[in-house]
């Protein structure tokens, strides 16, 4: 037997392109230093990494880049922390540290042939475009594609270009809705449960998948319960602090279930099965 | 290969400098007002007739240890560069002195660190160096409830030597293969002579800790189900008296859960990685601010669950607590998660 | 007892919690105990194993609660109500007269941390039954150090109070003699002693915790990262660094009920730090903690000539 691999050591990769998404989120596109590695590397739709900035520490992103489009990585991070702080300091071509992919993804095989309603809130859109996009790109496997998408304002809501593109496609159907009134804004208003709750979207031969921060994921399930949804129908990607990524330090757990490694994904069938607890 | 020897006790010292030979040795040492183990030193008294007050999970795995070292370079085009250095530590470790609940603790840990798709190399490294032996416990400390857990007083598993301590000498028993280490056949002699005292001193001490225990003698798994263990007054009323502090967890042999930091001077760094608390509040804190465990109670009702719910549930029914008694013994505050897990199982009794 | 109990009685139906203690896990130890239902008082206790400064929870408490104090834990009432960390219409305090409480960590170290299964008192002895046997002490032998030195045996706040008054005859040199003499040193000596105590420490956090008077708690310094003043290694220097921030902080503040050396599991007497700043303070301040509702701590106000502190005649 050869020498066990550290899962503690990153990978050095390097930044190659900055977006500013919000005053407050940025998207980082990265490569591998090493491109026989960048060639390679292989994940799921759903995965997460984490990301060192070494001497201030590591922190979990999702990565939201398609699988199917593997020029780069891309991570999105609002600036909310000590690490992501830093992470917010760097320019294209800084490095740092990357131990990828950690964690399950969706269950896109189990999904084909079905409808698929996405419902995101803020940074939450960041796991749920990895899979809108890895679905665009196989389009045919998938029924009709719904998304549900709000911030607190226009100004807070991410990927502009990728909304652009899903608001012009006939093969989308893509609803946007900010908290307030807000000048110059056409589209819905109201928080994305009861706009939700307003769409009122069949659950048939449907699939919810939602994240946001926990309290519009709270409410959002609660909603989509409300409208018939199947607990086993309903899933949603959930945020823990997290420091190992493996199953090992003991803080992201709901009950025998590590986020890090049986999640982030989880149905809300299996949430149910777990202790109550905050998401 | 014989597999049971004798040391007399005038040996002892003898015996230990000759083991500290063959690795480095940590016995457990009186440092005033406690018990822990320490490395061995010439001279260094060792302290066998109480229980450690801290286990040696420590020596296997540190409080804390650097993951790896970094550098911030730049190569001959100014590009920087990290440089990644990685900490191997393949020392051998030799603990002599530690309680049979002690070495059922790495045993928890084990399966966790060792017995997954992505093992914890530092652990596993250092345990696949290390050589126990654990000295069988003669009468119950305050608190030790080990028989009801599964272990016992003269129980082997996870020690490689099982040491009896009888009134002329110490009887040691090899229990792996490892366990040969501690068999020095220039100061021992054979021991089957002295397996019967050691039966009867068994017996004796099994006795003595089952009428201690009293009706907590068995602790079974908590079922997923127990009513109470949701029930946000259960926990109220057992542990309005918590203070949230780490001790339970930092004297537990079982408790393994840790942290992971950054430290950086100028140029270079390291990645240290800590032991944690799930008792405390900054364990589960969120960088927005969110803390799905903000409250005592959620964190207590996590300890108890991490060690009698989800634990056994995914490691066959084995409860992540081998009743060493330290965070009853030890608690400011008299906590005794005997008591809360009997509770927690009182509605299925009756 | 029964004056004991008719007293939380009296107070329960005031307030619907009471702090006091019960019998804890074995004979020799007590146990915090919140009564919230009327069946509970019958479990109350007071004796020589009462050993906790139950004032801990009431900073966080968001209820009224009526609470028992020994005469030194009353003086961390004093010092709540000074900062405002609690109202007194939000507590009811039953004090008790004490004669001294039993040093239980000592007791667990004399019968070698064996299981104890019976303990009866007899005057100035205290009979203590393992499982292995039985063994008699002097009381005086196992008194707590702080009950050897106290000079408030009574409380000095309460609303109702329990027991004959206990007079005390040590007087201030007295208590701090333990610091003059132990500052007589040699530096490197103290150095050595404090070195290899601070070493034992595992940053568990239990002094801080059982300090009343510790209200940062979940925001200690000793675990941020923002501000980052130490790091989670144990060095030697990290340690120190938490306890001296541990000590400072409580400059004119620590009414020294000795929790924090209590709690420790490595035996650590990290209260002799308390005492000496608490030592600097009368000397600098002529202030002592805890004593008067009235008084402001030394570090809580500003005179720009300080009456010791001759900082302008340089």
């Amino acid at each position: 037997m050869g020498p066990k691999k550290n899962p503690y050591l990153p990978e050095i990769v390097t930044v190659v392109r900055i977006i500013e998404e919000t005053p407050t989120i940025k998207s980082l596109q990265v490569v591998f230093d090493d491109p026989e590695r960048m060639k390679n590397f292989k994940f799921e739709p759903g995965q997460v990494g984490q990301l060192s900035v070494f001497g201030v520490g590591e922190a979990t992103f999702v990565i939201n880049s398609p699988p199917t489009r593997k020029e780069y990585l891309q991570f999105s991070v609002m600036k909310v922390g000590e690490v992501t702080s830093a992470i917010h300091e760097l320019h294209e071509g800084d490095k740092l540290g990357l131990r990828a992919p950690l964690g399950n993804w969706f269950p896109y095989e189990s999904m084909k042939g079905r409808n698929i309603l996405f419902i995101g809130g803020g940074i939450g859109l960041a796991p749920l475009r990895t899979l809108i996009l890895f679905m665009l790109d196989n389009r045919k496997d998938y029924g009709r594609i719904t998304i549900l998408y709000g911030a607190r304002t226009p100004i807070d809501l991410c990927y502009k270009e990728d909304l652009k593109d899903w608001g012009s496609r006939d093969d989308v159907d893509l609803v946007l809705t900010v908290d307030n009134e807000y000048p110059g804004w056409d589209k819905k208003v109201g928080l994305v449960p009861n706009v939700l709750l307003e769409m009122a979207p069949k659950p048939d031969n449907t699939v919810a998948i939602t994240c946001g921060p926990p309290i519009m994921i709270k409410y959002t399930l609660i909603a989509l319960s409300k409208l018939g949804f199947k607990d086993e129908d309903i899933i949603t990607t959930l945020e823990r602090r997290m420091k190992c990524g493996i199953g090992l330090c003991g803080r992201c757990n709901i009950g025998s279930k590590y986020v890090c490694k049986d999640g982030p994904v989880f149905s809300l069938a299996q949430l149910k099965s777990l202790p109550q607890e905050e998401y | 290969m014989e597999r049971i020897g004798f040391l007399k006790k005038e040996k002892i010292e003898e015996y230990l400098q000759s083991l500290s030979k063959k690795g480095e040795l940590y016995v457990p040492v009186d440092v005033g007002r406690a018990v822990k183990f320490e490395k061995y030193l010439t001279g260094s008294s060792i302290c066998l007739d109480r229980p450690p007050t801290l286990p040696p999970k420590s020596v296997i795995y540190p409080q804390s240890e650097r993951l790896f070292k970094f550098k911030f370079k730049k190569d001959e085009g100014n590009v920087d560069l990290i440089e990644i250095e990685e900490v191997e530590d393949t020392k051998k470790r030799i603990i002599f002195g530690a309680r049979p609940c002690d070495s059922a603790g790495f045993s928890v840990i084990d399966n966790v660190f060792i017995q997954t798709d992505t093992p914890d190399v530092y652990y596993e490294r250092r345990r696949m160096n290390s050589f126990i032996a654990a000295k069988a416990c003669d009468k119950p400390s305050a608190g030790c409830f080990c028989i009801a857990v599964g272990g016992g007083p003269f129980d082997d598993s996870g020690s490689d030597a099982l040491i009896t301590e009888l009134e002329e000498g110490y009887l040691i028993e090899a229990k792996t293969e490892k366990g040969s280490l501690f068999l020095d056949w220039e100061l021992i002699e054979p021991g089957d002579d002295h397996l019967e005292k050691k039966l009867k001193k068994k017996e004796e001490s099994e006795r003595l800790l089952s009428e201690y225990l009293g009706e907590l003698k068995k602790i079974e798994p908590l079922d997923p189900k127990t009513e109470s263990f949701n029930d946000e007054n259960f926990w109220k009323r057992h542990l309005s008296k918590c203070i949230s502090c780490g001790l339970c967890t930092y004297l537990c042999p079982t408790c393994y859960c840790f942290n992971i930091t950054d430290e950086k001077k100028i140029f270079e760094g390291e990645r240290i990685r800590s032991w944690d608390s799930c008792m405390f509040f900054h364990f589960t804190l969120e960088a927005s601010g969110h803390n799905p465990r903000p409250d005592k109670f959620k964190r207590f009702r996590n300890r108890v669950g991490h060690k009698f719910m989800f634990y056994p549930e995914k490691y066959s029914q084995l409860i992540a607590c081998c009743g060493c008694g330290r965070c009853i013994r030890f608690c400011p505050v008299s906590v005794d998660i005997r008591e809360v897990v009997f509770e927690l199982q009182k509605p299925r009794r009756v | 007892m029964v004056e004991l109990k008719e007293k939380i009685s009296e107070v329960f139906r005031d307030t619907n919690l009471v702090i006091c203690w019960r019998e804890g896990f074995d004979p020799i130890h007590a146990t915090p105990h919140f009564v919230r239902e009327e069946s509970q008082i019958e479990d109350s206790i007071f004796n020589l194993f009462c050993v906790h400064n139950l004032c801990v929870y009431l900073p966080f408490l968001k209820e009224k609660a009526g609470i028992l104090v020994k005469g030194c834990d009353s003086r961390t009432l004093i010092q709540f109500l000074q900062e405002g960390l609690i109202r007194r219409e939000d507590v009811v305090i039953i004090g008790i007269s004490c004669r001294g409480i039993i040093d239980v960590g000592k007791l667990m170290r004399e019968v070698l941390y064996e299981a104890v299964t019976g303990v009866s008192i007899d005057g100035d002895s205290i009979k203590v039954k393992t499982v292995s046997r039985e063994r008699e002490f002097q009381l005086t032998s196992l008194l707590a150090d702080k009950c050897k030195i106290c000079r408030y045996p009574n409380p000095l706040i309460y609303d109702h109070l329990i027991g004959e008054p206990v007079e005390s005859k040590v007087s201030w040199d007295m208590a701090y003699e333990d610091i003059r003499e132990f500052e007589k040193k040699p530096l490197e000596d103290r150095l050595s002693f404090w070195t290899k105590e601070i070493g034992k420490c595992i940053r568990c956090y239990a002094c801080r915790n059982a300090c009343p008077l510790c209200i940062c708690r979940d925001r200690c310094i000793a675990e941020t990262r923002d501000p980052h003043f130490t790091s989670q290694s144990v060095e030697l220097k990290e340690k120190f660094m938490f306890h001296f921030i541990h000590a400072v902080h409580l400059a004119g503040r620590c009414v020294e009920c000795g929790e924090c050396e209590r709690a420790c599991p490595v035996g650590i007497p990290v209260k002799m730090m308390k005492k000496k700043i608490n030592l600097e303070m009368k000397e600098l301040f002529d202030y002592e903690t805890g004593i008067n509702v009235d008084d402001k701590p030394p570090m809580y106000t500003f005179k720009a000539e300080e009456e010791k502190i001759k900082e302008h005649e340089l």
